[in-house]
């Protein structure tokens, strides 16, 4: 029989990542820019979130957007409406982004002197919340037709995220979604989170979210 | 599903370590998978094959242990495993309660030749 030896390694495969999103993070705060990584599920209302968004600081900061998706170019088509600078990833069947790409995605957008970008991660509330992507912070979109009870079942994406935008509140009364409950169960899994109940449609609570993110990037 | 890449960047860091320690054959690579990690083991062996193909681990065995997830419970102290209990605490039923493990996900060791 052959002898083994036995290397004990021990060490945390997600570990090479996380150390590659400290670098990229601390790379963009040298270079003034913000990275928000906007996740959420399907169709919960990001690309609209994020036009409504940039239209009301396009004036005052340089923005621009990195789009990933496992296919298509229809995102980028409608961000690129807005006149801000965009690039669509193609992750090509990945359900989520890690550091890496995302320094590749700002490399090809070529981002530097940017004060803000927006990066819509891949619509998924599993994936994208064990892969930390380097950004400054991380925002999700929570949309009032998928129910009260999101942050029972995907507790993980709740618990990384700075900032909960909750959209489609005009659409409140047709669903049967109990927004006090849904902050309570929120904050339960992680108290210091920032609620921001919209609707990128109507423009509703747009202001109070824009200028938090606008105190955000300038520090204040 | 990204089990495909996570095999890859295991791959990698197996075939660092190789070098590093100058070891020409892997018997086998031994993983930890937390019970809530959102990685499954069946989708990580069926990756594994197409990961080493042409690398010096094409004959390594992958083997994977599961890690318990535990939780403590806040009211009693009482640790407990989450999945067989549906979070609640089997001592005194609350449902309030920090997870002490069971999102982990390790290269455990490698057994070389």
């Amino acid at each position: 029989m052959k002898e083994f030896r036995v290397l004990e390694i021990k060490e945390s495969i997600f570990e090479d990542n996380n150390k590659d999103a400290q670098l990229l993070r601390e790379q963009l705060k040298n270079d003034n820019t913000f990275l928000l990584n906007l996740m959420s599920s399907p169709g919960a209302g990001k690309t609209t979130t994020l036009v409504n968004t940039i239209n009301r600081l396009k004036n005052k900061l340089s923005i621009a957007v990195m789009e990933a998706d496992i296919d298509s170019d229809v995102d980028a088509r409608t961000i690129s409406e807005t006149g801000v600078k965009v690039i669509q990833l193609h992750t090509g069947g990945m359900c989520h982004l890690d550091a890496d790409m995302t320094r590749q995605g700002l490399k090809g957008l070529d981002a530097k002197g940017t004060d803000l970008v927006f990066l819509e991660n891949v619509g998924n509330l599993v994936c994208p919340a064990e892969f930390d992507t380097g950004s400054t912070k991380n925002a999700m979109i929570l949309s009032i037709p998928e129910g009260d009870d999101k942050p029972l079942k995907y507790p993980l994406m709740f618990q990384i995220s700075d900032v909960l935008i909750i959209n489609k509140i005009d659409a409140m009364e047709v669903f049967d979604f109990n927004m006090e409950l849904c902050i309570e169960r929120v904050k339960k899994l992680n108290p210091d989170i920032e609620v921001f109940p919209i609707s990128a449609k109507t423009g509703e609570g747009m202001e109070a979210w824009t200028e938090w993110l606008y105190k955000e990037i300038k520090g204040e | 599903m990204h089990e495909l890449s996570i095999v890859y960047h295991i791959v990698d860091q197996v075939l660092k370590v190789a070098e590093e320690n100058q070891i020409t054959e892997v018997e086998s690579i031994v993983l930890q998978v937390g019970e809530l990690a959102s990685v499954i083991p069946r989708y990580l062996h069926a990756c594994f094959p197409v990961a080493v193909d042409g690398t010096m681990l094409e004959n390594t065995k992958l083997e994977i242990e599961i890690l318990t997830a535990n939780g403590i419970c806040k009211n009693c102290g009482n640790v407990y495993p989450l999945l067989e209990n549906l979070n609640l605490c089997p001592e005194c039923k609350s449902e309030e309660f920090e997870m002490i493990s069971g999102r982990g996900f390790y290269l455990k060791e490698i057994r070389a030749c």
